[in-house]
């Protein structure tokens, strides 16, 4: 297998954007290819959850690879929920491992806010079991909150401890000009004033308005190039290490532990047996902080915390900048935005810009191995990627 | 009319399921279709729960709620709940009912109440 190295990254800002969905790829893609400084590609995958859906249309990577003039390159679209992105960066990974193709483009993408609030909630909700939950009028908001009451249960945390999390990934995207959320928030203003139920209302109990992620549009991109074209192209030598994917129960009242998240546990633990990596060798890692309790879960089920005390970790600043940790230091989900496509790949992004110092305000000094967990589903799909700063 | 939900028991061990599934997930052997229904219980005790607030378009109600319960075979499901003041574990008892309607289609799933 051949070494593969991240060459170019691109990303739009993730807000609502007036633009075609094919278009807010192509600008992501576009940032990509300069900066990789390359205009023609072997293969490209574009990574998109609802296109068909939410904006009537298909065969995205079709309209994406013509309107960056790319043709005849190879195309397609992967859809895989919200474990989209990192799973088309997998795809491009292989491309290039495996010796078909030197220079891939792996862009993510969503346009979201086409639709209202309702409509968005439904469209993510038909990624849970047809029979067993949708027709219950089971979310993600709900299946995560159910998942909440039972690690409050379990292990002790309370709707404070998820209100820090929101509170340091809100503010941490006051860092990154590309993310969604643009607005301080204190745990005063959401938690402890008097005006708290009205700012910060229960979506699904016990989670808040602010434990949850937001509805956004946007799209992040990345070039993956074999180790030959890596060092022709002279841009910083980040090469993906350990690549991890696992599947889980569809509907997730099969896991026998309801509180386990196996497949965040099983990806974390191939992409780091696969890069020759432990936890504690991380110094920057993304989460899918979907809703904060998730940051918090896959902590602990990633190895960077023993089970139960993810919680602790976030008191004791481990978590935030400048933390043994830092998590999400560009926001998270919950502060850049959640366009469902883009995610896995504006997470490899988040990822390289810090490897290459260049995080700014929210630079991890030093930072030289990345972690990257892309959660699909509620938890039945994850990919999970390291990165490495080689030069 | 008693309405029930059914499980799927593997006609090679015995294991049951639900929802329904091609190939059992513990002896992963059968051919196709072997299976047998048979009626989910309709008693347990509630596991998690939630009170949603931002409910899908279709749903023209306030608030709904939600939870998984393990039921008393074991097995565990989910469904809405009928219940004013739910607690982690406290006897539930469920009926087949219209979980969900769309213009021309009602869809039936279990209700839980308090027992």
């Amino acid at each position: 297998m051949r070494d593969v190295y991240v060459a170019g990254i691109g990303i739009t800002t993730f807000t609502r954007l007036e633009f075609a969905l094919s278009e807010i790829a192509a600008y992501a893609s576009m940032m990509a290819l300069k900066d990789a400084g390359v205009s023609e590609v072997d293969q490209v995958y574009v990574a998109n959850m609802g296109g068909a859906r939410l904006n009537h249309q298909t065969a995205l990577a079709s309209a994406v690879v013509d309107t960056l003039s790319l043709t005849p390159a190879g195309a397609a679209s992967i859809e895989n929920g919200p474990a989209s992105g990192a799973a088309a960066i997998k795809a491009g990974f292989q491309a290039v491992a495996s010796g078909m193709d030197d220079v891939v483009l792996v862009v993510g993408v969503e346009r979201m806010r086409e639709v209202n609030g309702l409509e968005a909630t439904d469209f993510v909700a038909t990624l849970t079991h047809p029979i067993a939950e949708y027709i219950y009028g089971v979310t993600l908001p709900a299946h995560a909150a159910m998942f909440t009451r039972l690690y409050m249960e379990r292990y002790g945390v309370t709707e404070r401890h998820l209100a820090m999390v929101g509170v340091k990934n809100q503010n941490a995207a006051l860092n990154n000009v590309w993310a969604h959320l643009q607005q301080e928030i204190t745990l005063e203003g959401i938690l402890d004033s008097p005006e708290a139920m009205t700012n910060n209302p229960y979506v699904a109990e016990p989670l808040r308005f602010f434990d949850a992620c937001p509805v956004s549009d946007g799209g992040a991109a990345i070039i993956l190039v074999s180790k030959e074209k890596a060092e022709e192209l002279g841009r910083p030598l980040i090469r993906i290490s350990g690549v991890g994917q696992a599947t889980d129960t569809h509907a997730v009242h099969e896991r026998v532990e309801p509180t386990d998240l196996l497949a965040v546990r099983k990806a974390a633990k191939d992409a780091f047996e696969m890069a020759g990596l432990t936890p504690e060798d991380v110094d920057v890692a993304e989460l899918h902080d979907a809703f904060t309790i998730l940051e918090i879960a896959e902590s602990e089920e990633v190895g960077f915390f023993p089970r139960g005390e993810g919680h602790l970790a976030l008191e004791r600043g481990e978590t935030a900048l400048g933390g043994k940790i830092p998590i999400n230091v560009g926001g998270g989900l919950k502060g850049r935005g959640h366009p469902v496509g883009a995610t896995g790949v504006a997470q490899a992004w988040e990822i390289v810009t810090q490897l290459r110092g260049d995080g700014g305000k929210r630079q991890v000094e030093g930072a030289k191995v990345g972690f990257t967990c892309n959660f699909g589903g509620f938890g039945n799909n994850v990919v999970c990627l390291t990165f490495v700063r080689e030069d | 009319m008693n309405r029930e939900i059914y499980a799927y028991k593997c006609k090679r061990c015995g294991t049951l399921h639900y929802p329904f599934r091609m190939v059992c997930k513990e002896c992963k052997q059968n051919d196709f279709f072997e299976f047998d229904t048979v009626p989910l219980p309709k008693s347990g005790t509630l596991l998690t729960y939630t009170r949603v607030y931002n409910l899908p378009a279709q749903y023209e109600v306030a608030t709904l709620g939600l939870g998984i319960v393990e039921l008393e075979n074991g097995m565990r499901m989910l469904g809405q709940l009928d219940i004013e003041d739910p607690k982690i574990g406290m006897p539930v008892r469920g009926e087949v009912e219209v979980v969900r309607q769309e213009t021309y289609d009602d869809f039936y799933g279990m209700v839980f109440r308090g027992a």
